[in-house]
């Protein structure tokens, strides 16, 4: 039936010869790692590579930097482990959808940088882990600002930690006031703000310069709630009488505060201010597309690093918006970014380790920079760093002044939808609708998606 | 007789191309339904989805908005549609003459619809600028006013749908070019024998030989039409105020803006319903011609 040299090889698969044929190479290897300790070390290194996975929101280059560092640190912390990280970095509103998808997905996802309005609708969903207990142990609150550590907690448990932030402010060119002979002090009042406008109109109409930027993007209730609570009128107040749930957010922005800031868009439309659809976040006011813009400090990104030095030359700052009358405060809203942990984390612990690293000042402040972001700690924007943040970053400590005056908005999940509705009143009131009714029809909505109607 | 095997072995040969439409099609369809009748929140997904029924469903169609949306859709779709048939018809039918150069025109002509939609959205949106734009300065220049082509909300929808035009037109060139080209020049040449004029021979022998790719290509277009956010999404963002909010970018705002899954699914179930009715009424409109 078989050919001899089949028999042979029959003979040989024998069961015995089999094991003799495993156990040789397995006790060679055994006594090689045993007597060889390089051995240990790359085989245990092998079993303990660890890749972090992350969502962040774009610009990329910011993530580069502050990630390069983290890691080289964190794996200089556990020699034992090889920790690398794979992140993909997204515009905006993709961000929020991926992270929504990917979480709802259950899938592993390790970190993630979050809008502050985002925090309050994710923890709410158990999409984030609750790092009170890591943050105890951490000890570093103090070091944050206090609107900036309350911007990470959602039902007294933290979620997030605030990055860094920044302010909106009035930034315009010099060159082109001098010009108008229009003095900036004028643009601080209302009033002044629209004789602003007139001024530059006449002066500017054949440079093809805007005078005075309004924004109409989809972000417009930004630019308009430090009006709302420069006249100390709120979005939500907390309220008794929830039909469902005892005490919550009731929305009061129709108030008589809210009326009046919108007026004052209102005014700004009427004086002949054109609303701009598109919105390329300072780039227009760099450009030299406006000569006045209420913009982030985010805008100094947008001027090449070599001119940062020279630049209080050419543009200049005024660190409101404009108020009703000298005697109003002036208010502003601070942004920015915060790092979380999802539940689907497979590495909490490592990832907590690297959020550490990463907002560790020395980690941090080649970042902030760089890229013109304000601190969230106040070791880096008023200790020992702060030397450094002041001769690099143009108008750096009239934009941290502005810190004091700056609030967030809201974190609750319905959030999204009541800046629908804000957003849809402004548009009306661009269109020539009354800012009370728009408001009040607004408000309506918001009720219904609060649960109060 | 046939044998079993012979019965078993033609499903056999489809059992591929089946699971894949029960994974890919049928699946999500099912699973979008389940969806639909359950109270699916970006706050809920992680928890027991509870039983609704057809809430959702009343929710939808007692929404002022969502009346609003199908009106935009009506205006964006058929504006589309009727723009890009009638002008790629008129393209198609002017390229397939024996004109030196129309390979070069056909190669240009197809250009928008390999640009990407992002690519061709931020493109318009940067020339319909109210200030910068190209289009207001050429008006400016003829001493005319500028337009708020994407901030007026009576104009949005049809800057959009002109945006549509230009990206979608290539397709129905291409899709009804392939159509003319498959009829048999002979037929042409017995009917000018016969004395038929040009006119005639376009209604009696291109149109009837051409209504299958006329109908596949408008169920293709229409259906696309409607489905498309894409060009509202990135030019005005539904707005202003609800101006461009088509029913396709209000299903995706209900679901990953607002987070309502079972919103988003419902007018989703919706939106199936109604290009399979469109779907229907193109067939039998364009069927009951033939027999005429």
């Amino acid at each position: 039936m078989f050919s001899s040299n089949e028999t042979h090889i029959i003979k040989f698969l024998q069961p015995k010869n089999i094991a003799i044929l495993l156990i040789i190479p397995l006790s060679l290897f055994c006594s090689i790692t045993v007597f060889n300790p390089v051995m240990i070390i790359n085989s245990y290194s092998q079993e303990e590579t660890i890749k972090l996975t992350a969502i962040f929101a774009e610009p990329k280059e910011r993530w580069d930097i502050l990630v390069e560092k983290a890691l080289e640190k964190l794996n200089e912390i556990h020699p034992d482990k090889k920790i690398q990280i794979e992140y993909s970095v997204l515009p905006y509103s993709d961000t929020r959808t991926q992270i929504l998808t990917a979480m709802a997905g259950k899938s592993e996802l390790d970190l993630v940088s979050l809008d502050q309005i985002w925090l309050g609708e994710f923890a709410e969903a158990g999409f984030l882990t609750d790092i009170t207990e890591k943050t105890k142990v951490w000890n570093k609150s103090s070091d944050w600002y206090e609107n900036n550590w309350l911007g990470g907690i959602y039902n007294d448990k933290v979620y997030g930690i605030w990055a860094w932030t920044d302010v909106r402010a009035l930034w315009y060119w010099k060159d082109l006031l001098n010009q108008s002979g229009l003095s900036p002090e004028k643009l601080k009042t209302w009033d002044g703000y629209l004789q602003g406008f007139k001024i530059l109109s006449e002066k500017l109409t054949d440079k093809n310069i805007q005078p005075i930027h309004l924004t109409s993007a989809n972000h417009v209730p930004d630019m308009w709630y430090p009006y709302l609570w420069m006249l100390d009128g709120n979005i939500l107040e907390l309220r008794d009488g929830h039909p469902s749930k005892g005490k919550y957010w009731f929305p009061t922005y129709n108030s008589k505060q809210g009326v009046l800031a919108l007026e004052f868009l209102r005014d700004q439309i009427n004086a002949g201010i054109k609303p701009q659809i598109n919105h390329f976040w300072g780039q227009e006011f760099a450009d030299k597309k406006f000569a006045v813009m209420l913009e982030g400090s985010w805008i100094l990104g947008h001027f090449p690093k070599e001119e940062w030095k020279n630049l209080k030359e050419k543009i200049g700052l005024i660190t409101m918006f404009p108020v009703p009358n000298n005697t109003t405060k002036t208010s502003t809203m601070m942004g920015g970014w915060l790092f979380s942990i999802p539940e689907t984390s497979k590495h909490k612990d490592l990832t907590w380790e690297l959020i550490t690293i990463m907002l560790d000042p020395e980690v941090l402040m080649p970042m902030l920079l760089k890229q013109g972001y304000l601190p969230t700690q106040k070791s880096i924007a008023e200790g020992n760093y702060s030397k450094e943040m002041k001769s690099t970053i143009p108008y750096y400590e009239e934009l941290i002044s502005l810190i004091p005056y700056a609030k967030g908005r809201p974190n609750i999940p319905e959030y999204p939808q009541i800046a629908d509705h804000i957003r849809t009143a402004i548009e009306e009131v661009y269109q020539g609708a009354d800012p009370k009714q728009s408001l009040d029809k607004a408000v309506e909505d918001s009720m219904k998606v609060l649960g109060w109607k | 007789m046939p044998s079993n095997r012979a019965n078993i072995e033609p499903y056999l040969y489809l059992l591929p191309s089946l699971l894949i439409l029960v994974v890919f099609l049928l699946f999500p369809l099912v699973w979008n339904i389940y969806v639909s009748v359950h109270n699916v929140s970006i706050l809920t997904i992680l928890k027991d989805w509870e039983f609704v029924g057809l809430k959702n469903f009343i929710d939808l169609l007692t929404e002022p908005k969502f009346y609003e949306s199908l009106k935009l859709t009506l205006f964006f779709a058929g504006g589309s549609v009727l723009a890009q048939f009638t002008i790629g018809l008129v393209l198609s039918i002017l390229l397939n003459q024996k004109i030196q150069g129309t390979n070069i025109f056909r190669m240009l002509l197809i250009i928008p619809w390999s640009v990407s939609t992002v690519i061709t959205a931020f493109s318009f949106k940067f020339m319909y600028d109210d200030n910068f734009g190209i289009l207001n300065y050429l008006l400016k220049q003829m001493g005319l006013d500028s337009v708020g082509w994407l901030s007026d909300p009576n104009i949005a929808i049809w800057s959009i749908v002109l945006t549509n035009i230009w990206y979608g037109t290539p397709f129905t060139i291409l899709f009804l070019t392939a159509g003319l080209q498959s009829i048999n020049p002979l037929l042409y040449e017995a009917a000018l024998i016969d004395g038929a004029t040009k006119i005639k021979r376009f209604f009696f022998i291109t149109i009837p030989l051409l209504r299958q790719f006329m109908v596949t290509n408008l169920i293709l277009i229409t259906v696309w039409s409607i489905n498309f956010f894409d060009l509202q999404l990135i030019m005005t963002g539904g707005g202003p105020l609800f101006s461009t909010t088509t029913i396709s970018l209000y299903m995706y705002r209900q679901a990953f803006e607002f987070g309502s899954f079972s919103g988003g699914a419902t007018i989703g179930i919706f939106l199936i319903i109604m290009n399979l009715l469109l779907t229907l009424t193109y067939i039998k409109i364009f069927n009951r011609r033939s027999k005429l």
